[in-house]
C-alpha cells in the first residue's frame, strides 16, 4: 500500500498561514481592520466566480468565458436596473445561468472541447456587452437604493461577505451532497468508467457550465455594485485570476480532485496575495511575477503528473 | 550447432502482483525461424517486451551476437537489429509509405536543410522490393491499405534500419501477423519470411498452431512464465504442443468445484440470433439463473464484442436480447443497467473503477439515488452502504474514505463487483475478473462468484485461462472468427480437460 500523500488542501491552508505571516511582518498595517475589509471584499468576488469555475475544472474541463460573462453581466445590470429594479438580481442571474448552459450545450452536445468552445463563447458575449453599451454605464440615480442591497451592511457584517458566504454555501451543497454534483465529480475522475455506468454525462456537463456562468454572473454584480457602474472590459481579468483560485485551492486540473472548500482557501490566498503585495510596497508591474510563479507552484504541486507520458 | 545471435539467460519480470516471467532462457539463431506459443497469458507478450528493450528485466543476462546489452528502450533495440512488427502496424495513417518507413530517420535524405523527396521515394522502391511490394507507390498514404501491406511495410522498415546501423542478421519480431491476415495474403508473408530467413533471424508468434509446426524451425512453448519445452522442427506436432500449452490436469478444488450449484429457475436472459457486422454472428444463449456460462475463444473471437453488446456500450447490427422474457434494446451502458446487466470489465482502472475516488464514492456510484433523505444525499447512508459492501465482499481496506488507487489489484477488483452487488444487477458479465491478481485474493473471487451463483445470480464470464473458464463454468461456448462453433457442459466433476477444448478454440 502507497503511503498516502500530504492532501492539497493542507498545502493550500499551509500557504495561507506563511503568505498572512509574511505580509504582517512587512507592514504592520496588513492586519488591520480597514484592510482585511478590503480583503474581504475582493475574495467574494474571487470566490463567486471561483466556484463556478471549479465546476467545470472539476469536470477536466475549462471554462474561459467567465470574464465575459460577468463583463455582459455587469452592462446588462446598469441596463435594466433602472426599469427592473431590485427585478435586476434575477434577470442577471439568468442571463449568466443561459450563458453558462449555452457552454455546456456546445462543450456536451456539439462535443467540441471547452477550451476551444468557450474561447468562441468567450468572444461572442464580450461582443454582445461592446454592442450593448461600449462606454462605461453608471447606476441611474433612482436605483441606489438597489445595488446597495449589496453594499450595506448588518451590524459590522458587509452584504458582499454574506453573498460571498451564500455562494459558497450553494456551490458547497450542490457538490457534496446532490447526485449531479457527485456525476460532475465522476465524470472529472473517469469518464468512461462513468459512461459504462450509466451515467448522464452530458447533463452534468451541462449543470457545471451553467453553474460556472451562475458564479461569474454573482461576481459580475458584486463587481458593478460595488464600482456603482458597469462596463465591457470589467470582466477581463477574471479569467485568469478564476482559474488560479481553483489551481491555488489545490484543485487538479485534470479534474475528479478537489472541490468548493480548496477553492475558498484558494480565493483567500489569493485575495490575501493581492492585496499584501500593494500594502508591502512590491510594483505593481512586478506583482504579476509572483502572481504567475504562485500558480505554476500550485500546479506543481497538486497535479499529478506521474500518469501521463506527455504533457502538452 | 548454429550459432546463437540473440540469447536471454534467466530472465525474470514482475509486476506488482504477478510474476510474469520467471527465469526464462531464450534463444534466437543465425537465420532460423523461432516460433513462440502459449496461452493468453503465459507471458509471451512481456518477453517480446524485454526483447526489445520496453521493459528492463529484473533478473537474468541479454546477449546480443555474444555480448551481453542492457537495452534503454526500443529504439536502443532498433540500432542493436532487433525490432518489432506489431499486430494491427504502428504507423502514422495519414503520412505516405516511404514517409512512415524513413520515419525519424530522414537525415540521411537532406539536401541542405530539405529533403530530397525524388531519393526517398526511390529509395522507398527499392526496399519494398525487398518485400514483394514492389508495385506499390510510395507516395500512397499508408490509412487506406489493407493489414497485410502494412505489415509488409514495417518489415520493410525494419530491414531498411538495420542496414542503416549494419547490423547483420537482424532478429524480427512478428506478434500474431497472420490474425488480420486473408489466406493468400498469409501465404505471401510465408514465401517471403521464407526469403528473410537467408538474412535474419525471425521470432513468429501465433495461436494458430498449424501455422508456427509448419513455418518454424524451432518451438518454445511458454506457460505460466516458463519456457516449458524448446522443440525441434520434425518433433512437433499440434497435439503435442497443445498438450504442453495447456500443462498439468487441473485441480478439481481450485475453482471452489464443491460449490458449484448448477442452474436453477427461469431463463434470465436469452439472446436470439445477435450479430454486430464484422465482429461476430448469430450468437445465441439462454442464461438461467444460477448459471454461469463461459465465453472461451482467443482474442478476436468476438466474444468480447458480445459482451460489449450485452452491456450496452455497442449496439448489435441484428438480432435480440431478452431479459426475463422482455425484448431489451440497449443504445447506451445505461440501458443495459436499468434491465439489470452489469459488466464488470476487464480494464480495471480505466473502466471499472475511478481510481482517484475514495472507496465508498466507487460502491455507492450506482445506488447514490437510494442514499437521499429528502432532496439531498445523506452521508450517514453513504458511510453505512459502503461498510456493508466493504464487510461482505471483504475488501482490506483503511476505511472507506480511503482512495482506490492505493488498494491492491485484488482489492480494486472487489469495490468494482461490490459496485454492482450494490445495484442488485442480476445478470453480471464477468470480463476476466482475476486479470493481474494473485493467487490468495483469486480463491475469494472464486468463492464469490459461486455465492453469487448459488443466490441465483447468471453469470458469464471470459476468463485468462482455459483452465479457469472450464473450472467456474456449468458450461462453455467456443467462439472463434464471430461464431459460436461448441457448446460443452462443465458439471461438478464431469469437467473436460483443456485439452479436450483446445481444439475447439485455435
Amino acid at each position: 500500500m502507497k503511503r498516502a500523500a500530504i492532501k492539497p488542501i493542507y498545502i493550500s491552508m499551509g500557504m495561507f498561514a506563511v503568505l498572512v505571516g509574511a505580509f504582517t511582518a512587512g507592514d504592520g498595517n496588513f492586519l488591520s481592520a480597514y484592510n482585511a475589509q478590503t480583503i474581504l471584499n475582493a475574495v467574494a468576488i474571487l470566490l463567486a466566480v471561483g466556484l463556478g469555475q471549479t465546476c467545470v475544472i472539476m469536470t477536466g474541463g475549462i471554462d474561459l468565458s467567465v470574464g465575459s460573462i460577468m463583463s455582459l453581466v455587469s452592462v446588462v445590470f446598469m441596463l435594466v436596473i433602472g426599469r427592473l429594479g431590485a427585478w435586476a438580481f434575477p434577470f442577471v442571474l439568468v442571463v449568466g445561468l443561459a450563458s453558462g448552459a449555452l457552454n455546456g450545450v456546445i462543450v456536451s452536445r456539439l462535443r467540441i472541447p471547452s477550451f476551444i468552445g468557450t474561447l468562441g463563447t468567450q468572444g461572442i458575449l464580450l461582443s454582445l456587452a461592446y454592442l450593448l453599451s461600449a462606454s462605461p454605464l453608471s447606476v441611474p440615480e433612482n436605483s441606489y437604493g438597489v445595488v446597495d442591497i449589496v453594499n450595506g451592511q448588518v451590524g459590522p457584517i458587509k452584504s458582499v461577505w454574506m453573498i460571498g458566504l451564500a455562494t459558497f454555501m450553494v456551490f458547497f451543497v450542490l457538490q457534496r451532497f446532490t447526485r449531479i454534483g457527485r456525476g460532475i465529480i465522476y465524470i472529472g475522475a473517469n469518464e468512461r468508467m462513468s459512461y459504462l455506468s450509466g451515467l448522464d454525462i452530458d447533463k452534468a456537463r451541462l449543470v457545471s457550465f451553467a453553474m460556472s456562468g451562475l458564479g461569474a454572473a454573482i461576481a459580475g454584480i458584486v463587481l458593478s455594485s460595488t464600482l456603482y457602474s458597469g462596463y465591457p472590459s470589467i470582466g477581463g481579468v477574471y479569467v485568469l485570476n478564476s482559474i488560479a483560485v481553483v489551481v491555488v485551492g489545490g484543485t487538479a486540473m485534470t479534474g475528479g480532485a478537489g472541490g468548493m472548500l480548496n477553492t475558498l482557501v484558494g480565493a483567500l490566498i489569493m485575495g490575501i496575495l493581492n492585496n499584501g503585495m500593494t500594502v508591502v510596497g512590491i510594483d505593481v508591474y512586478a506583482q504579476q511575477v509572483f502572481l504567475g510563479i504562485l500558480v505554476i507552484v500550485a500546479v506543481a504541486v497538486t497535479f499529478d503528473r506521474t500518469k501521463l507520458a506527455i504533457i502538452k | 550447432m548454429s550459432e546463437a545471435i540473440l540469447e536471454l539467460r534467466g530472465i525474470s519480470k514482475s509486476f506488482p502482483g504477478v510474476a510474469a516471467l520467471k527465469s526464462v532462457d531464450l534463444r534466437v539463431d543465425r537465420n532460423e525461424i523461432l516460433g513462440l506459443v502459449g496461452e493468453n497469458g503465459a507471458g509471451k507478450s512481456t518477453l517480446m517486451k524485454v526483447v526489445i528493450g520496453f521493459y528492463r528485466a529484473d533478473e537474468g543476462k541479454y546477449l546480443l551476437r555474444g555480448e551481453e546489452v542492457a537495452l534503454g528502450g526500443p529504439d536502443d533495440a532498433i540500432r542493436a537489429g532487433v525490432g518489432m512488427v506489431f499486430q494491427e502496424g504502428c504507423m502514422v495513417p495519414n503520412l505516405s509509405v516511404m514517409d512512415n518507413l524513413f520515419l525519424a530517420n530522414e537525415r540521411g535524405f537532406a539536401r541542405g536543410p530539405l529533403i530530397d523527396r525524388k531519393r526517398m521515394a526511390e529509395a522507398a522502391r527499392a526496399q519494398l522490393e525487398e518485400v514483394g511490394l514492389g508495385s506499390l507507390d510510395p507516395r500512397t498514404s499508408v490509412g487506406g491499405l489493407p493489414a497485410s501491406r502494412k505489415q509488409m511495410i514495417e518489415i520493410a522498415r525494419l530491414l531498411w534500419l538495420s542496414k542503416l546501423y549494419g547490423s547483420e542478421n537482424p532478429v524480427l519480431i512478428l506478434d500474431e501477423p497472420t490474425t488480420v491476415l486473408q489466406e493468400s495474403e498469409t501465404e505471401m508473408l510465408f514465401r517471403i519470411l521464407g526469403e528473410l530467413k537467408k538474412r535474419a533471424s525471425i521470432i513468429f508468434i501465433s495461436h494458430r498452431l498449424e501455422e508456427v509446426v509448419s513455418l518454424s524451425d524451432r518451438i518454445v512453448v511458454l506457460k505460466d512464465g516458463v519456457v516449458v519445452s524448446d522443440l525441434e522442427r520434425g518433433k512437433a506436432d499440434v497435439p503435442s504442443i497443445e498438450r504442453l500449452m495447456v500443462g498439468h490436469e487441473l485441480a478439481a478444488e481450485h475453482y471452489r468445484e464443491t460449490m458449484q450449484a448448477g442452474p436453477r429457475g427461469v431463463v434470465a436472459l436469452s439472446v436470439r440470433d445477435l450479430s454486430l457486422s464484422g465482429k461476430f454472428e448469430g450468437f445465441s444463449l439462454d442464461l438461467r439463473e444460477g448459471e454461469i456460462v463461459g465465453l472461451v475463444g482467443l482474442l478476436g473471437s468476438g466474444k468480447e464484442d458480445v459482451c460489449r453488446c450485452l452491456g450496452g456500450s455497442e449496439a448489435p447490427s441484428s438480432g435480440s436480447i431478452s431479459i426475463r422474457g422482455r425484448v431489451s434494446r440497449f443504445s447506451s451502458p445505461k440501458d443495459a443497467i436499468a434491465a439489470g446487466i452489469g459488466v464488470i470489465p476487464i480494464d480495471r482502472r480505466n473502466e471499472g473503477l475511478a481510481t482517484s475516488l475514495d472507496v465508498a464514492s466507487n460502491i455507492n456510484l450506482l445506488v447514490l439515488s437510494r442514499m437521499r433523505r429528502g432532496p439531498f444525499l445523506s452521508p450517514a447512508l453513504e458511510r453505512k452502504s459502503a461498510l456493508k459492501w466493504i464487510s461482505e465482499c471483504m475488501i482490506k481496506t483503511p476505511s472507506p474514505q480511503t482512495a482506490c488507487a492505493t488498494l491492491s489489484g485484488g482489492n480494486q477488483q472487489k469495490v468494482v463487483i461490490a459496485k454492482w452487488l450494490a445495484a442488485e444487477a442480476g445478470i453480471l458479465v464477468l470480463d476476466h475478473p482475476t486479470r493481474g491478481i494473485d493467487v490468495g485474493a483469486k480463491d475469494e473471487i472464486y468463492r464469490r462468484i459461486r455465492e453469487l451463483s448459488a443466490a441465483g445470480l447468471s453469470i458469464i464470464v471470459m476468463c485468462d485461462t482455459l483452465e479457469e473458464d472450464i473450472g467456474l463454468s456449468d458450461r462453455i461456448l467456443v467462439m472463434k472468427d464471430g461464431r459460436t462453433v461448441r457448446e460443452i457442459p462443465c458439471p461438478r466433476g464431469g469437467k473436460p480437460t483443456p485439452l479436450d477444448v483446445i481444439g475447439y478454440v485455435v
